[in-house]
């Protein structure tokens, strides 16, 4: 069976770049500038598959790169070299060579984000329901009945109460606002999620409700899903398969218990051994 | 209506040619309204020049219309459907001063060329004739996104769904949608526009009509276009037709008539008489003018 979505050698450099930037930075250089050009090197030859129905996590440190890719998978940013293909419904998509209203299309249609920052991922001018509505209205649904029923539905679904729909998000809680992104991530029935540090800033209770919600989500509906964290909770608790950065590099990649339990990495003991 | 030996001569006390603006300046118009024709609904840029008005007076509909006349054309100016507003008079003054040759009227059948401010005269127009908008704010998208590039990027995507949002948002406050001017009408398919602060009542209009309407914004420096026998098609949801003004009567469930020449069929401006009274009466003064003359033969 073929991935759903197949990563191989992305690479993104911010600066002009030089033919020492990749050889000289990574951890065993311990920094991800480049000494001889000053480049910062945020992602480095990145290569992993996501397979239909998975839960594949992206752990490490902050600046370590994990949502930098997660960025350019999702056309927010554009990679200095590599490919990724996105398998839909069985044709191939080479992500990065759809021109932009292609790009669109497919990030419009099917994929979703969630960001850390509600501010990045909702617009805080429009009522909740009108976030959920110009998801819809972007994959061209313009049945104005549909789409309210959609929304409600939606924010039902993900514990938001009806009552406040048609509320500005600006006056949610963070936890609600989170899940109001995430309803709208899930509107069109995309099979691709990306999860960019859900919970991070919330508090525990919220956390784990949040959690819940995701996990349930996932076994109704099987979608795949990327989640980006620093959290070994989070892995733990969501992801059955993990690949851990360092400097822009996949360090080490495997099953989520084998990682924790036993990781191999030094800087991966570090991290798991650094549990509070 | 493109003369090509424009230099009028013997104008008394003007120093300018034909038609006030210089002949480089004409042609870049001329060149932009081609071009606005070519790409239905695509703002296309121009190098608006200075005008003895101010910009925000019609300057962008002047300058489209003084590239478009020739010694033999009849120019209609209104403001609001008036021929005899300030602005409309002036700027009618202005052409009388500056094209030789060039007659006005207050005949919408009479003119060949029509500069309008918030209206589209009643009667239907020909395909000779053509209507062009003075336009305050050419970009629909500017309610949504700030930013001019990424406005831009939008349109060349038809990336509109923001537009949308907002009929939506209006929906779920009002029931319905409230926009009563500048309403955003896909043009063939593709551009949305802003068709200058004309009512609702005015925009179906724009849809497969037989004259070409020409828009121009002085300030923000856009040409746009909607060619004859082009869709214009006032933006809805699936389920929520688009509908204009019926000023019906509350108290009579009928529809409001002019209280000058008793029209039924026209876009009425509502406002007190002497004695406080809401009164109604046709918008277009021309219409409303030759219905009345019509009467007054007829008896």
């Amino acid at each position: 069976m073929t991935p759903i979505l197949n990563v191989e050698h992305l690479t993104r450099i911010h600066g002009k770049g030089c033919d020492r930037c990749l050889t000289s930075t990574g951890p065993e250089h311990d920094t991800n500038i480049c000494p001889h050009c000053g480049s910062v090197v945020a992602v480095a030859d990145a290569s992993f598959q996501l397979h239909r129905g998975e839960v594949l996590g992206i752990m490490g440190e902050s600046g370590s790169g994990k949502s930098s890719l997660v960025k350019m998978l999702y056309f927010d940013d554009q990679p200095t070299s590599g490919r990724a293909t996105y398998d839909l419904d069985g044709q191939s998509h080479d992500l990065f060579s759809l021109n932009e209203a292609q790009q669109r299309r497919l990030r419009d249609t099917a994929m979703g984000m969630v960001y850390q920052n509600p501010s990045l991922g909702l617009n805080f001018d429009i009522s909740a329901g009108g976030n959920i509505a110009e998801r819809l209205l972007m994959s061209d649904e313009l049945r104005y009945g549909v789409i309210r029923e959609k929304a409600r539905a939606l924010l039902a679904r993900t514990e938001v109460p009806p009552a406040r729909m048609d509320e500005l998000p600006r006056n949610f809680s963070g936890g609600m606002q989170q899940r109001v992104q995430i309803a709208r991530a899930l509107s069109t029935g995309a099979p691709l999620l990306f999860l960019d540090e859900v919970t991070t800033g919330l508090d525990l209770s919220v956390q784990a409700r949040i959690l819940d919600l995701i996990m349930e989500l996932q076994e109704e509906s099987g979608v795949s899903m990327l989640v980006v964290t620093h959290d070994l909770g989070v892995v733990r608790h969501l992801t059955t398969r993990t690949i851990v950065m360092k400097y822009g590099r996949i360090i080490e990649s495997g099953l989520t218990d084998q990682i924790l339990e036993d990781p191999q990495a030094a800087y991966t003991q570090q991290l798991v051994s650094s549990a509070l | 209506m493109f003369p090509t030996d424009t230099m009028a001569q013997g104008h008394e006390g003007a120093e300018y040619g034909f038609a006030f603006l210089d002949e480089d300046a004409k042609r870049e118009l001329r060149r932009s309204i081609f071009k606005a024709v070519c790409i239905p609904g695509h703002q296309v840029p121009y190098a608006s020049r200075e005008m003895p008005i101010a910009r925000g007076f019609g300057t962008g509909g002047m300058q489209v219309t003084l590239a478009l006349l020739g010694p033999r054309d009849c120019v209609k100016v209104i403001d609001q459907g008036a021929d005899d507003s300030v602005n409309a008079a002036n700027i009618r003054a202005f052409f009388s001063l500056t094209c030789p040759g060039v007659s006005g009227t207050t005949l919408t059948e009479a003119a060949s060329v029509i500069q309008t401010r918030h209206r589209i005269p009643e009667l239907p127009l020909r395909n000779d004739q053509i209507l062009v908008f003075q336009v305050p704010y050419p970009d629909p998208l500017v309610l949504v996104e700030p930013n001019a590039a990424t406005r831009r990027r939008m349109h060349g995507r038809a990336d509109y769904a923001r537009l949308w949002v907002k009929l939506y948002e209006d929906m779920v406050a009002f029931d319905e949608i409230t926009i009563s001017h500048r309403y955003p009408t896909r043009i063939n398919g593709h551009y949305i526009i802003d068709p200058s602060p004309i009512p609702r009542y005015d925009v179906p209009k724009l849809h497969q009509a037989d004259c070409l309407y020409l828009f121009g914004a002085g300030r923000e420096k856009r040409i746009y276009a909607v060619p004859p026998h082009t869709d214009a098609i006032p933006i809805t949801f699936a389920d929520v037709p688009f509908t204009v003004e019926e000023f019906i009567d509350r108290k009579t469930g009928k529809r409001h008539c002019c209280r000058r020449c008793g029209a039924t069929d026209s876009f009425l401006d509502e406002f007190p008489d002497e004695d406080g009274n809401r009164v109604f009466q046709c918008s277009d003064a021309a219409y409303c003018d030759s219905r009345l003359m019509q009467q007054e033969a007829a008896e």
